[in-house]
């Protein structure tokens, strides 16, 4: 096509525009959140770590951090665990069943994440299905308390992020070089041993990137906490909501958002030069 | 005798996906099917089982003016997001995937970066970024925001379009004596045809669906995800299963739908 060398940027010129206006205010963000606010939120002159210090040095926003983090890896974890299988099943079975769970994957992943949410209330809820059951089978004498706590929240988050981790798992699944596991069978190894020395070193990729994406989609989940949880378990997303909007405290918000946005990369490079490392290991001789 | 044990061994791995495979589906799918069953609800309480059937709660729906207000409100952004999330994507990718200029490598990270900054951060961003500049128009401002979440998806699909086809289909288009536009025209967009409607339903859907960023600058109107946010919070009623129920109705439509037109593979990669 055209050797016009401004022609590429001319085409980007509407995408960076938008990114520009979005990275002007994400630094204008990051400055302000170095900057101390008096109660009537204006700005104070001169730079200081106060925001910082305030967020990292309070046990009262620290209990926002932790509780976060156990719930994100937590639920990282299950997804793995139920979306694994749900891929390989995916991508080598029938096309009938490929087909239909294609189809129940897309339908969570094209509807909204708050009525999702509310479809789970329906279920740990006291008038629920889970605890009809409970009180009609006398298993228990009431209701027992599935949500407004860490397993529901658990629960929503492990509903909500498990088309990114069947799908990303399943892509790799399919792009595998099929003839290794074939190699493997005619050398004698049965399907069980093909299976954990071949098929599951050569979806390792899959799996890191599904652990990754699902930790960072569920370290900033704000719907579930704030329906299932309900003021009973927050993340950190509520605590940043808050300040921004109840509060009107931008530069803690902002404070807050960079933490959170610094820790959660921080924690995704040291696991992706754990996986690497991991894929490198895998060999065969 | 050796490999009766290990046959056992692969038979149960095998079949232990199979049980964690249904176990998910059900997992995912029976919150839905409970939400249609509970939108049928005679009583005004969120029991199952339902006490009785009635379509009350979808006269409640429709009669809220909050609600069709609010679900016009969403279609027409999504509408205009798709619009600009597709155009300016495919122009993006054409720039990506055709030539090789200074600074492609950034870009192209620069342009998937919203993907991995969390929706509060973007929300905050634009909130904080709004309210300096001192530009109050809700609409417009949900708008940006909008098209700048649909954007890495958009530019993705299409990309991965751009890639895959031949370019020497243009060429010779060219060399038979089609101009640019022509060739652009009659070879370029319509192989990049099924890539532009992938974008555009993600774009739609991205919009549509928002929710945490949007949350951020809902101020004179609110979106329909916000709407139903603040109902669940206040009221106790089925009218929420009703709004969901034709909701994943509408979604399964666009699902099969966008099987016939474009394939379920593009969605999936």
């Amino acid at each position: 096509m055209g050797k016009n060398r401004s022609t590429p940027y001319l085409l980007n010129l509407p995408s960076l525009f938008l990114l520009g206006l979005f990275f002007i205010g994400l630094s204008w963000l990051l400055l302000i959140s170095f900057k101390a606010s008096s109660p009537s939120g204006a700005l104070q002159t001169g730079w200081t770590l106060k925001q910082y210090f305030r967020f990292f040095g309070d046990q009262f926003y620290l209990k926002y951090l932790w509780p976060s983090f156990h719930v994100a890896a937590f639920s990282t974890l299950v997804t793995l665990l139920l979306g694994y299988p749900t891929a390989y099943i995916l991508v080598r079975s029938t096309p009938l069943m490929r087909r239909f769970l294609t189809i129940a994957l897309l339908i969570q992943f094209f509807s909204s994440y708050v009525m999702r949410i509310y479809s789970v209330m329906l279920v740990l809820g006291n008038n629920g299905i889970i605890n009809r059951f409970f009180t009609w089978s006398s298993l228990t004498s009431g209701p027992i308390k599935l949500m407004y706590n860490e397993f529901g929240v658990a629960v929503g988050l492990t509903l909500g992020a498990m088309p990114f981790m069947v799908f990303t798992i399943a892509s790799v699944l399919e792009s595998m070089d099929t003839t290794l596991e074939s190699a493997a069978k005619s050398l004698g190894a049965n399907e069980f041993k093909t299976f954990l020395e071949v098929t599951l070193p050569l979806s390792l990729p899959g799996i890191a990137a599904g652990i990754v994406i699902v930790f960072l989609y569920n370290m900033s989940a704000y719907v579930t906490p704030a329906l299932l949880g309900a003021g009973h378990f927050d993340m950190i997303s509520n605590f940043i909501y808050e300040q921004a909007l109840e509060l009107m405290n931008f530069p803690f918000a902002g404070a807050g958002a960079f933490s959170m946005l610094v820790l959660t990369l921080i924690l995704v490079f040291f696991l992706n030069q754990a996986f690497e490392r991991m894929i490198k290991g895998v060999s065969f001789k | 005798m050796k490999l009766f044990p290990e046959k056992i061994h692969f038979r149960e791995i095998r079949l232990h996906f199979y049980i964690l495979c249904w176990l998910t589906l059900l997992f995912i799918s029976l919150p839905l099917v409970i939400v249609i069953i509970t939108s049928f609800n005679a009583s005004s309480g969120v029991n199952f089982p339902p006490v009785g059937l009635s379509l009350k709660w979808y006269g409640n729906m429709i009669q809220r003016k909050a609600f069709s207000e609010t679900a016009q409100l969403s279609f027409f952004l999504a509408i205009i997001t798709t619009l600009f999330a597709t155009s300016i994507g495919f122009l993006s990718s054409l720039a990506i995937v055709r030539y090789r200029f200074l600074g492609r490598n950034i870009l192209n990270a620069i342009i998937l970066s919203p993907l991995i900054i969390p929706e509060v951060v973007t929300g905050l961003t634009f909130l904080f970024l709004f309210n300096r500049i001192k530009m109050n128009q809700s609409f417009l401002n949900i708008l940006l925001l909008h098209i700048l979440l649909a954007l890495p998806y958009s530019i993705r699909v299409i990309s991965a379009n751009l890639y895959r086809f031949n370019i020497a289909l243009e060429e010779a288009a060219m060399s038979l004596g089609a101009n640019r536009l022509k060739t652009f025209l009659l070879v370029t967009l319509p192989l990049t045809k099924p890539g532009l409607i992938t974008a555009a339903i993600f774009s739609f859907v991205i919009s549509f669906n928002n929710f945490t960023a949007t949350l951020f600058l809902v101020f004179q109107k609110n979106t329909l995800p916000v709407e139903i946010f603040s109902y669940i919070r206040t009221e106790n009623d089925p009218t929420i299963a009703s709004i969901s129920t034709s909701l994943i109705l509408i979604t399964v439509g666009l699902i099969l739908l966008s099987e016939r037109i474009v394939g379920l593979e593009r969605f999936t990669r």
